[in-house]
């Protein structure tokens, strides 16, 4: 977190280098909140862009004393994730399990087996397309804290809601998440 | 403590969370072994919640980072020539840049460069020949009147330091008169004659010729010896 509030006063004073050291540091993260909202790939990096282009418009606007750098990018990506949520409603098609796009893991899926790789990539599969029929609300509440590992308090400055908002959200959420994914035929081993 | 269905659908996420007390998780617990309505869904949560943690991050496209810095600070070449300049701004570059200038200059007055009025003619390299011939030939002919300048100081010291070894050509030397003297008599010493004191007055006068002569090199000297 330091060493991003250093990369952040080295940007402002003109320094692309830390720019770019930023850049790097958070996409993968930003992307991956992104994807596990919008579902598609090409929609995700569209907003993971346009994230960053904020930021970098923004960056003088960021206070290192109201939080982490970190959490202030999750608050301007969900910003834009509703904005993008609502722009696209009335265009958006109703979500269809078919239309999950195939999902590149990361190495250490390589190291499995390919039966569980399969299992793995079909649940993923699965468990993407139910987050995607979520209400948005319910949705960014479930990604900040069980995909984001994000604590309570974090969530909270993110969405700009109470605590106890913030566990009601998250709560509904994962009990709506269950029902779906029993609907879809997902059930506990 | 009695649970109740509700409370279970309300407190999943502490159960799952661990944030329930002691007293809270054991009622949970003995409500959903005997729950046929709770028991599916917190086993059904509990395993969407083990699916969602061990999901892996979705590697974006390579291109990602680079598409992201282009939008934000333009296309790789012009990034790179912003580094490079960034790089002119380091402190050792501008203390060369300054060192180069600074010697360039110097060479350039010292074969008479006319700053004030530049001109084309004075950088051909005739030109400058000519002049820093003629600036070498200056610097020796004051080099060599320095030099002599200097010897004849160190005379005029030498010849000091000698007379202060020999009281007798002092300015200052008075005879004293001995108490036990009467006055018209003497006991073998030679009282300053008239032509001792013409001596002295003649030395300090030429001290102070030579004090306007060399005014730097002699200042303190004059300004010691003579009052």
């Amino acid at each position: 977190m330091e060493q991003d509030a250093q990369l952040v006063q080295q940007c402002l004073q003109g320094d692309g280098s830390a720019w770019e050291e930023l850049v790097r540091r958070h996409t993968r993260r930003i992307f991956n909140i992104c994807y596990r909202f919008t579902g598609n790939r090409t929609e995700a990096e569209d907003l993971t862009q346009d994230v960053f282009l904020r930021v970098y418009r923004t960056l003088a606007s960021y206070r290192s004393a109201h939080g982490g750098f970190a959490t202030w990018m999750t608050s301007v990506t969900r910003n834009l994730l509703i904005d993008h949520y609502r722009r696209t409603k009335r265009d958006r098609v109703t979500d269809s399990l078919d239309d999950a796009m195939p999902v590149v893991e990361n190495k250490e899926s390589v190291a499995r087996r390919p039966d569980e790789q399969a299992l793995v990539g079909e649940l993923s599969g699965q468990v993407q397309s139910a987050l995607t029929r979520l209400s948005p609300e319910l949705r960014e509440a479930v990604i900040l804290r069980d995909l984001q590992q994000l604590e309570y308090i974090e969530i909270q400055r993110v969405l700009a809601v109470p605590e106890g908002t913030v566990k009601s959200r998250i709560n509904r959420g994962r009990i709506e998440l269950a029902r779906i994914l029993h609907q879809m035929g997902v059930r506990p081993s | 403590m009695t649970w109740i269905c509700e409370e279970t659908e309300a407190r999943l996420s502490d159960y799952l969370d661990g944030l329930l007390e002691p007293a809270e998780q054991a009622a949970f617990d003995h409500h959903v072994n005997g729950c046929a309505r709770c028991a599916p869904l917190v086993a059904s949560v509990s395993h969407v919640l083990g699916t969602l943690r061990r999901l892996e991050p979705v590697e974006p496209s390579p291109r990602l980072v680079n598409s992201i810095l282009t939008a934000t600070q333009g296309p790789q070449t012009w990034r790179n020539a912003k580094r490079w300049l960034r790089g002119l701004q380091s402190p050792r570059f501008v203390y060369s840049a300054v060192s180069v200038a600074a010697t360039i200059a110097l060479l350039l007055t010292a074969t008479g460069f006319n700053w004030r009025r530049p001109k084309l003619a004075d950088l051909a390299p005739a030109t400058i020949y000519r002049n820093a011939d003629s600036w070498v030939h200056v610097v020796y002919a004051r080099s060599t009147k320095f030099v002599s300048d200097l010897r004849v100081v160190y005379e005029i010291q030498s010849r000091i330091n000698e007379t202060d070894q020999n009281p007798a050509l002092r300015e200052d030397t008075i005879p004293q008169s001995s108490p036990k003297k009467e006055p018209g008599h003497t006991e073998n010493s030679n009282p300053s004659s008239p032509k001792q004191q013409n001596r002295a007055d003649e030395f300090g006068r030429n001290l102070r010729v030579l004090a306007c002569e060399f005014p730097t090199l002699s200042g303190a000297l004059v300004d010691r010896r003579v009052p």
